[in-house]
């Protein structure tokens, strides 16, 4: 026993008994619940697991905190509609959008932001962190913090593309397959059920098997393999919109197949889709991710955040958490997209009914 | 009636429930009054948003999910349910209070035989063992005049139609003999001559048990037939409550008497011109399926300039599909539309536009007949621009005329979205959309059965005034006999896919009628408290079990 | 029953008709190659004796038609061809690691299913408060991480800062007990079983609800029937039907996500020889690697197909 475990005990137990006492009830059993979680883990892990706790609370704090004022900040810059939406986001969401925009940023700015070129050796393989390197340097001795800057700017850009690929092919032709029925779309949700009964990253393996593996031929993998699942979506909310009278009334004043499309189904199912396209983001991009790590992704010099997990590996087991930067980054970002997703989904839900 | 000995049972004082939505609690019942003695039926009438079905589940204690009990008190039997606990208030459910719902399809449990789900309370309050409860639960289904009561019970609900699953619910609110039952809209979900049998079973046990009963229903008539007193609720506020009588002859409030006012709107009947005049569309024995299924057989009937034709049936009797069929969106499998003595082609994609220019359609459904996301000027504007070719300031004008032909204010309504308005005005802009395309026949299908009383009476209106100005033929979809006898100059009535009886309304509002007219003109509930008794007594109630399959 | 037999059967056709549609797409995508698998294996440089040898050597010269029909009647056998590579059958090589795939998928659905379901009713029914938040970003969070990351950090602390399991799980089955098997392949489960019980819980929560706002449910309550009558009689009997569903869909999830996990713990299974053959553009391996995971992937669809079917009550008891 020392102080620090004393007061840890003491902290969490006198937080509880005020939220009881001012009955914060779900403060309370929250507060409660991790101290019996961690007299469990203190018995198990020692003082370590409790520091580990407390650090953990620590990051979980900050980040609500940003993601308070990112929200306050939000609601003070934006006007009308996108304002009042942003006022009653969960924090989570803003957390999100915050996360999204710092990444945003370090993609398009990263030759500013990285003090060091995408390929530049400056020092030993794993050198330690000095006042250089924030984070020390890889395996060929190239500046770690650099090479995750260009990193946001390449996996996520090769994310982002296939999905718009992905997206814009298989919207189109659901809508399409939705707003014509019968034989094409017959043959479109057929064609759909076989692609989509291979998994993802296998058919992927097999593709790049046969095609090698490039930039350019990893994003229209994906656009092939991901469409269908967007095909699938757009044809079930585009469904939904289909059957109403105003289209029926539309169709029967004899508009053509484009104007239905343009002015009266996709004007009704943008909600939807916009929340979708993040979805769909962070499968390909866990995708891009996975096949960068399985070596078959994104090609060396270029940085990757997935072949950087790989490179890095071996220093795992000497307890250094360097690769975890990078897979990390991979984390954090797909986090973000599903809060923020999470969050349009619920108001597309809950703004219907 | 008016027996001064009765005991209380229920009393509700103040009583305010709060729902939640966009992230607030809002109140949507202002401090409602009810009381309620042994043995009486109350009905509780109003729109939609009244509030009715939430004041009933109050009755019992009950909040829905997102809702909750804010004020108030709810007495039953000398029990103040807002304070006593969960548990001694879910012990009341079921024993001394019962809910019938509105759709027995959904709610009756798929997974389990309907006489088990009817003897689980019995069992569990232990009033009964389960063979005594089965053997209550026969007698209970014989004296609801279900078919083979000792057999029915032992189907899973899907097995057993509407009309006798809503019967099953109301023996099941009755297995444990509830000193209360709470009908949240019973018979709403069933056509007219299922709702019959269902009201005359429902009103006979709850006289036989003298059991108390809050009747919810938005269905005037029904309401009489069933309720001892009548309370009319408005946005979570009361309006007035009188006996029926009472309130039926002399209502105070004149929210209430525009409830009650029988259609004012009757219009002279016209004749179908003469001499050789070429009728405005022609159904020439059409037939026509879905897939394998056949849905129409060898329907006729003809439509004259100016004139308005209704055709009236229960669901799936095949109306909206001749509506299809005219507009070409069902092409018929054989027979023929003509137009102004051209024949159609069967699909409306072979259709020239100027074809389609001729027919245009006015929908049940306002909500869903006006995209969301159009302004008012897009959508009134584009069959204009579409047929006419009209642009720019030529466009404008014309939308100005077409607003101000619907009795809405152009420059008030001119850019708004169709969320931003009420149900009759978005009614009157499905109107005018059709009338933008300059046609000669209108489809109108139950444009006003989902509208309220008054607002409907408006549409009505504003369709004969519209039909004089512009020599217009409507087909006038509905199975609203009131709205019949005030708008039609002739009636088709439909049943199963087939056009059973047909001729001028004075005619077929007169006897002799056809045996299925019969039926369905004498189902339709009437606001004279004695309706349903003397329907009865005429129809010999032996009958009564019959009807669904006359 | 025999209207439920018959949908049963169609299904199961539709099934067989979707693989053979695959077997044909896998087969003929290796005939996509610019040139032919002999250039492809050999590369640039090879000259144009050794490319007619391998040529000859795999059947190249009859046409594409006959070789597939070919491939397939050997593949329903079990016969899957040559490796390019290592020259040995690709069913002998494929065989002991397909078998210790399987094991890793059902020693981490075992762990699973049963938490992921438990807890995914239980949050549930505490929907909305605030264990039912925490639970939605914990299950996000954990549903967001690549299976690598997840990987990683249990090496980082469960084996490298707190040596409790090994941080490698490279195998041999003929060497070592069933314990010191389970305790060698912990961490790869572990991995897989953290990422699947989110994906799980979120499912069973969602169709938990979804069941708990049908009317009938809401008439239960009603009738005073106690909260966990109202659950195992009401609720329970019609949640088998979504339950099925969510588990086999896992159960495939499982399938592909082992690649990745394979790969970290250097566990030698299926998807480690499938990342390998696709690096050496070793084709018969890659074509069978595909087609057996594709045949999983399938039939554990059909199973929550057929599940969701023989558990309606419409359906098993027709009017």
């Amino acid at each position: 026993m020392n102080y620090f475990v004393i007061g840890y005990y003491a902290l969490l137990i006198g937080a509880s008994c005020l939220a009881a006492y001012y009955s914060v009830r779900s403060a309370f059993l929250l507060l409660f619940s991790l101290t019996l979680v961690s007299f469990i883990v203190g018995i198990v892990g020692g003082e370590s697991a409790l520091w580990t706790i407390t650090i953990c609370a620590g990051i979980l704090a900050l980040c609500i905190g940003t993601a308070y004022a990112f929200r306050e900040f939000l609601v003070i810059v934006l006007w009308g509609e996108g304002s009042k939406a942003i006022k009653t986001a969960p924090l989570t969401a803003t957390f999100g959008l915050f996360v999204i925009m710092t990444y945003a940023i370090a993609g398009i700015f990263a030759p500013i932001i990285a003090p060091y070129g995408e390929a530049e050796v400056i020092a030993g393989a794993f050198a330690p962190a000095d006042e250089n390197m924030l984070l020390g340097a890889d395996q060929l001795g190239r500046d770690l913090f650099s090479r995750l800057v260009f990193g946001a700017r390449n996996t996520v850009g090769i994310a982002l593309l296939a999905t718009t690929f992905a997206f814009v092919l298989g919207a189109l032709a659901g809508l399409i397959a939705a707003t014509l029925g019968g034989f094409f779309d017959n043959l479109m949700s057929r064609v759909v059920d076989v692609i989509m009964s291979v998994p993802s990253l296998i058919f992927a393996l097999l593709l790049l098997s046969i095609m090698g593996t490039n930039a350019f031929v990893l994003i229209f993998i994906i656009a092939i393999i991901y469409a269908p699942r967007v095909f699938r979506l757009t044809r079930a909310v585009a469904g939904n919109v289909v059957v109403m009278d105003y289209i029926e009334a539309a169709r029967l004043r004899g508009e053509g197949l484009w104007y239905l499309i343009r002015r009266e189904i996709l004007p009704n199912s943008t909600a939807p889709l916009i929340a979708e396209f993040g979805l769909e983001f962070c499968f390909v991009f866990l995708l891009v991710a996975g096949l960068s790590f399985l070596g078959l992704g994104i090609q060396p010099p270029t940085a990757d955040w997935g072949s950087m997990v790989r490179e890095n590996a071996t220093l795992i087991s000497f307890g250094e958490i360097t690769p975890l930067f990078p897979a990390g980054a991979i984390a954090l970002l797909t986090v973000a997209v599903n809060f923020v997703v999470d969050w349009m989904l619920f108001r597309s839900s809950g703004l219907k009914g | 009636m008016a027996d001064t000995k009765k005991d209380l049972l229920l009393k509700i004082r103040d009583l305010r429930i709060e729902g939640y939505s966009d992230e607030k609690w809002l109140e949507i019942v202002h401090g409602i009054d009810l009381t309620l003695h042994k043995g009486e039926v109350m009905g509780l009438i109003g729109e939609s948003g009244a509030g009715k079905s939430t004041i009933g589940l109050a009755a019992m204690g009950f909040a829905r999910d997102g809702c909750r009990i804010s004020g108030g008190s709810i007495e039953f039997d000398g029990m103040e349910l807002t304070t006593t606990s969960e548990s001694d208030r879910r012990a009341l459910r079921g024993s001394r209070i019962a809910y019938v719902a509105q759709s027995a399809a959904a709610s009756f449990n798929p997974a389990h035989k309907i006489i088990d789900q009817h003897t689980e309370a019995p069992i569990h309050y232990r009033i009964r063992k389960r063979l005594e409860a089965q053997e209550d639960a026969m007698e209970l289904y014989e004296r609801l005049r279900l078919p083979n009561p000792q057999e029915i019970g032992f189907r899973y609900p899907h097995q057993v139609s509407g009309g006798q699953l809503q019967r099953a619910m109301t023996a099941m609110a009755m297995a444990c003999r509830p000193d209360l039952i709470i009908f949240d809209e019973p018979t709403t979900a069933l056509d007219v001559t299922t709702q019959i049998e269902v009201l005359a079973a429902i009103r006979d046990i709850v006289e036989q048990f003298n059991t108390a009963a809050i009747y919810i229903t938005h269905d005037l008539a029904v309401v009489a037939q069933m309720a001892d007193t009548i309370k009319v609720l408005l946005k979570g506020n009361e309006v007035e409550e009188a006996d029926t009588e009472t309130m039926l002859s002399n209502p105070k409030e004149d929210y209430t008497k525009s409830l009650w006012a029988v259609r004012s709107f009757k219009r002279e009947q016209k004749e179908r011109p003469g001499g050789g005049a070429v009728p405005v569309v022609s159904v020439q024995n059409v037939d026509a399926s879905y897939g394998d299924t056949p849905v129409l057989h060898d329907v006729s009937f003809d439509i004259y300039a100016g004139m308005t034709v209704a055709v009236v049936g229960e669901s799936g009797s095949g109306k909206s599909t001749t509506a299809r069929c005219i507009t070409g969106l069902l092409p018929p499998s054989s027979g023929k539309i003509v137009m102004n003595g051209v024949e159609m082609p069967p699909g409306y994609k072979q259709r020239s536009k100027e074809q389609l220019r001729q027919a245009q359609m006015i929908y049940q459904m306002a909500d869903t007949a006006l995209n969301p996301k159009v302004r008012i000027c897009d959508i009134i504007g584009r069959p204009a621009q579409f047929y006419m070719g009209l642009k720019g300031g030529a466009l404008k004008s014309r939308v100005d005329e077409l607003l101000d032909l619907i009795e809405l204010e152009p420059s008030k309504y001119y850019s708004r979205y169709p969320t931003e308005l009420s149900g009759g005005q978005k009614q009157r802009i499905g109107i005018a959309r059709a009338l933008a395309a300059e046609p000669n026949f209108i489809i109108c299908d139950e444009v006003t059965s989902a509208l309220d009383q008054l607002v409907a009476e408006g549409i009505l209106k504003l369709l004969d005034r519209l039909q004089k100005e512009l020599n217009l033929a409507y087909m006038f979809i509905t199975h609203d006999l009131a709205t019949v006898r005030s708008i039609a100059d002739e009636v088709v009535v439909m049943k199963q896919g087939e056009v059973v009886d047909s001729g001028p309304k004075n005619e077929m509002f007169t006897p002799p009628h056809h045996p299925y007219t019969d039926l369905l003109l004498s189902s339709v509930p009437e606001m004279d408290p004695n309706w349903l008794t003397t329907v009865l007594e005429e129809r010999g109630v032996d009958n009564i079990g019959e009807a669904a399959t006359v | 029953m025999s209207d439920v037999l018959s949908i049963v059967l169609k299904r199961l056709g539709l099934g067989l008709i979707t693989l053979l549609v695959i077997s044909i797409l896998i087969f003929f995508a290796v005939e996509l190659l610019p040139g032919d698998i002999a250039q492809a294996v050999l590369g640039q440089g090879a000259t144009e004796e050794n490319l007619k040898a391998l040529r000859e050597q795999l059947g190249l010269n009859q046409p594409a038609i006959f070789r597939y029909l070919e491939w397939l009647g050997g593949a329903v056998q079990g016969d899957f061809g040559v490796s390019l590579i290592s020259g040995r059958s690709v069913a002998e090589t494929i065989g002991p690691r397909f078998a210790a795939t399987l094991f890793l998928a059902s020693y981490a659905a075992v762990i699973a299913v049963p938490i992921a379901i438990l807890l995914g009713i239980i949050v549930a029914l505490l929907r909305d408060s605030i264990f039912d938040r925490v639970a939605n970003v914990l299950t996000l969070t954990s549903i967001s991480s690549p299976e690598f990351f997840l990987g990683y950090v249990l090496i980082l602390y469960l084996a490298v800062k707190n040596p409790w399991f090994p941080a490698l799980a490279n195998v041999n089955f003929q060497d070592i007990g069933t314990v010191e098997l389970y305790y060698r392949t912990f961490l790869p489960a572990l991995t897989m079983v953290l990422v699947v019980v989110a994906h799980m819980m979120r499912m069973t929560r969602a169709s938990i609800i979804n069941l708990l706002a049908s009317p009938y449910i809401e008439m239960a309550r009603l009738k005073g029937t106690p909260a966990w009558k109202v659950i195992v009689k009401h609720a329970l009997p019609n949640a088998w039907a979504p339950i099925i569903n969510v588990v086999a869909l896992n159960l495939a999830y499982l399938i592909t996500g082992v690649v990745l996990v394979e790969v970290v713990f250097v566990y030698p299974g299926i998807g480690q020889l499938l990342v390998d053959s696709v690096t050496k553009r070793d084709f018969p391996v890659v074509q069978a690697c595909c087609l057996i995971f594709a045949a999983t992937f399938i039939l554990l669809n059909l199973a929550a197909d057929v599940g969701a079917i023989l558990t309606n009550p419409r359906l098993r008891h027709p009017k």
